[in-house]
């Protein structure tokens, strides 16, 4: 069997856990991991337990940055002689040559990024080399412990099963801490990439006001954020809820705004979640 | 429960890595194992590849400091002895990089004078003492078409790097594991590592065969399964993609028609595949590499490589019928580090968390810096504290079959 000629959200999960297992193997302090596709839009990102928030979007820009230019950091930095912070005069900063950003190469096509942020320079490029050798695995590599981690994918697996099952259109996961910082973003295959933001907005405005996220504007009166409420989105499908008596929210966006909403409070109602009130 | 069987040191993989450290190491007073899944040595990596050995003009595409220039610099004097001692067949037959244009000897230009620096001058990092390894030299199309005749007709000249032999690496293999094991060393053939642990300083390897060995030192040289075995103790501190390769072999009939190694620079259009044919010990023709990344299970040979390999032969020798003289097609893998940049490197290392562990990465290139791995090898085991001591009657010539 030949290895596959594009990206999933199952390889993409396969590689984020074997990036994973190498981090712990390897003593690296806790950081977030992203996979993305050929136009650097996410398929899987994740931050591991107490890792830090500012890392998430970070390996995100640099799983970009490897996809859109098709190369990795290292080879970047040496080819623009350091200089290539200077391009982000047209990307405001998204644009990341600082190493630990590999694109995923097969068949002599990139056909994604990957990225990680977290550790020293060399440990980020060493795992998001790890996450490109996963991808050339057949096997399954696993990594222990990171409990809230794997306890929030359980509710992402619920939500991707739900959507299976009922014959929804695939949707794309976010789940947001207290503060509003992802921990996790699934795009199911065949989401459409314009729904990550809009997941990830849902998720944000949620946790923001500990709200559904199409209640906001009854207590808030506004429907347009400003300044850091930017991401305020007062469609439905964002729902705030318990774990493990720590508070997340989770965005989920594909279908019209109510269903999203359904989906959400559903699959969280069905593996017994509590949901504040 | 067996009863385990103890040793000082286990090494993982009985290819051209594995009995290259087993072979230096039986010449100290140490108690070593070779473990290999396979019921003979080098079936796998070493039995596939391009057969070239002493890659001193292909050592100028290396990158200075890093341990694949270094070894594979370092190696060239040490393989006519090697020969000699264990008496494998070892041919030089030197090798051509072929110069298209203007931008084929800019190129060639830039190489020269880092492969000037790296080794041949007195203070350079690789320093080669003169007499062992023999400068290279441009040669024009007069001098080309003396050397091979039946060459391209837009080959302006060469760079010509007279240090490059063939060989066949599986009797390399073979005679350096035969050597080490009448010196005293061990080996388990059929035997599959399923399982390592520590307690301590001593590691417990498991086979699915059901043997137990113990060992203090352990050197992971498992070639293409390198990364799952250091998996299984938490040692992987290094990523590998699995590069498959391509070759085909022609008849005798064409194979006599090539005396070099001849090969021209990939061009954009050409990436990755690389574009060279050779003779090989045997007086056959071989073209390629047509290479892929895929999963490692993935052997077949495809209609496309080959296509690719007789295009690549009828490219350099126009002339040849080589389409009619096809012998076989073959594949092998190499264990191919930093995919995402292209720079190669060999891994010899001991892992931060993991002590008295090395993990071995050869890829390409790996036969021809073999013999030196062995004494890089050495360097480490006696800077984590090894007390080694010369035996006294280490006998380089001696054999003894590894099958018994």
């Amino acid at each position: 069997m030949s290895a596959p000629r594009f990206l999933t959200l199952d390889i993409a999960r396969k590689m984020i856990d074997a990036m994973i297992r190498y981090a712990q193997d390897n003593k690296v302090l806790p950081g977030s991991f992203a996979v993305v596709d050929e136009g650097g839009h996410v398929i899987a990102a994740e931050r591991r337990d107490n890792g830090l928030s500012a890392t998430f979007d970070i390996a995100i820009d640099k799983a970009w940055t490897a996809a859109t230019m098709k190369t990795s950091a290292r080879v970047l930095e040496v080819i623009t002689r350091g200089q290539g912070w200077r391009l982000n005069v047209k990307y405001n900063g998204r644009l990341t040559i600082i190493p630990g950003s590999v694109p995923v190469i097969s068949g002599n096509r990139v056909i994604g990024g990957i990225g990680h942020s977290g550790g020293s320079a060399e440990e980020d490029e060493a795992i998001a080399q790890a996450g490109l050798s996963a991808f050339y695995r057949e096997d399954h590599i696993d990594f222990i412990g990171e409990d809230r981690l794997r306890s929030l994918r359980k509710v992402a697996d619920a939500v991707i099963n739900h959507v299976m099952e009922k014959k929804l259109h695939p949707v794309v996961i976010t789940i947001v801490d207290e503060w509003g910082w992802p921990v996790l973003i699934y795009r199911m295959d065949g989401a459409s990439y314009g729904y990550l933001e809009v997941s990830r907005d849902r998720a944000w405005t949620a946790a923001a006001f500990k709200l559904p996220s199409d209640e906001v504007p009854n207590y808030t009166g506004t429907e347009h954020g400003s300044e850091w409420n930017e991401r305020l989105n007062t469609s439905a499908g964002g729902v705030p809820f318990r774990l493990q008596g720590l508070l997340f929210a989770i965005g989920i966006a594909g279908n019209k705004p109510q269903e999203d909403k359904e989906i959400a409070i559903s699959v969280l109602k069905s593996i017994g979640v509590e949901l504040p009130v | 429960m067996p009863e385990p069987l103890n040793f000082d040191i286990a090494i993982i993989g009985g290819g051209i890595a594995g009995v290259s450290i087993a072979r230096e190491l039986s010449q100290y007073n140490v108690n070593v194992v070779v473990i290999d899944m396979h019921d003979d040595i080098g079936l796998e990596s070493t039995s596939t590849n391009h057969n070239l050995v002493c890659q001193g003009g292909d050592s100028l595409s290396f990158r200075p400091g890093t341990l694949h220039a270094e070894l594979n610099i370092k190696s060239i004097p040490l393989w006519p002895k090697l020969a000699e001692e264990l008496n494998f067949p070892l041919k030089r037959i030197g090798g051509l990089w072929l110069i298209r244009d203007k931008a084929d000897f800019k190129r060639y230009l830039r190489l020269y004078s880092r492969a000037f620096k790296s080794s041949l001058e007195p203070n350079a990092p690789y320093y080669i003492p003169e007499g062992s390894f023999q400068p290279l030299e441009f040669v024009d199309r007069k001098r080309l078409l003396d050397m091979e005749p039946y060459i391209m007709p837009n080959a302006l000249g060469a760079l010509h790097d007279p240090n490059l032999c063939i060989t066949d690496p599986v009797k390399v293999a073979k005679a350096l594991a035969e050597n080490a094991k009448a010196n005293g060393v061990e080996f388990l053939l059929k035997q599959e590592v399923t399982k390592i642990e520590r307690q301590g300083i001593t590691y417990s390897i498991y086979t699915k065969q059901g043997l137990i060995v113990k060992s203090i030192f352990v050197i992971n040289a498992s070639g293409i399964g390198v990364d799952r075995i250091a998996e299984m103790i938490g040692a992987r501190n290094f990523s590998i993609v699995p590069l498959k390769g391509t070759l085909t072999d022609f008849d005798e009939e064409v194979g006599k028609l090539i005396s070099h190694e001849v090969h021209v620079l990939p061009r954009m259009e050409d990436l990755p595949h690389v574009k060279a044919v050779l003779p090989n010990i045997y007086g056959l023709a071989r073209s390629g590499i047509y290479l892929e990344l895929t999963y490692r299970s993935d052997k077949a040979v495809h209609e496309e490589a080959v296509n690719h390999n007789i295009k690549v032969a009828k490219e350099l020798f126009p002339e040849i019928p080589f389409e009619r003289h096809v012998v076989k097609s073959f594949t092998g893998f190499m264990a191919y580090t930093n995919a995402d940049t292209g720079w190669h490197d060999f891994v010899v290392d001991i892992p931060d968390y993991v002590p008295n562990w090395i993990n071995i990465v050869l890829g390409p290139a790996g036969v021809s810096a073999s013999p030196m791995l062995g004494k890089k090898v050495i360097e480490l085991l006696m800077q984590s504290g090894l007390r080694l001591e010369p035996k006294r009657n280490f006998d380089p010539r001696a054999r003894r079959g590894v099958l018994s």
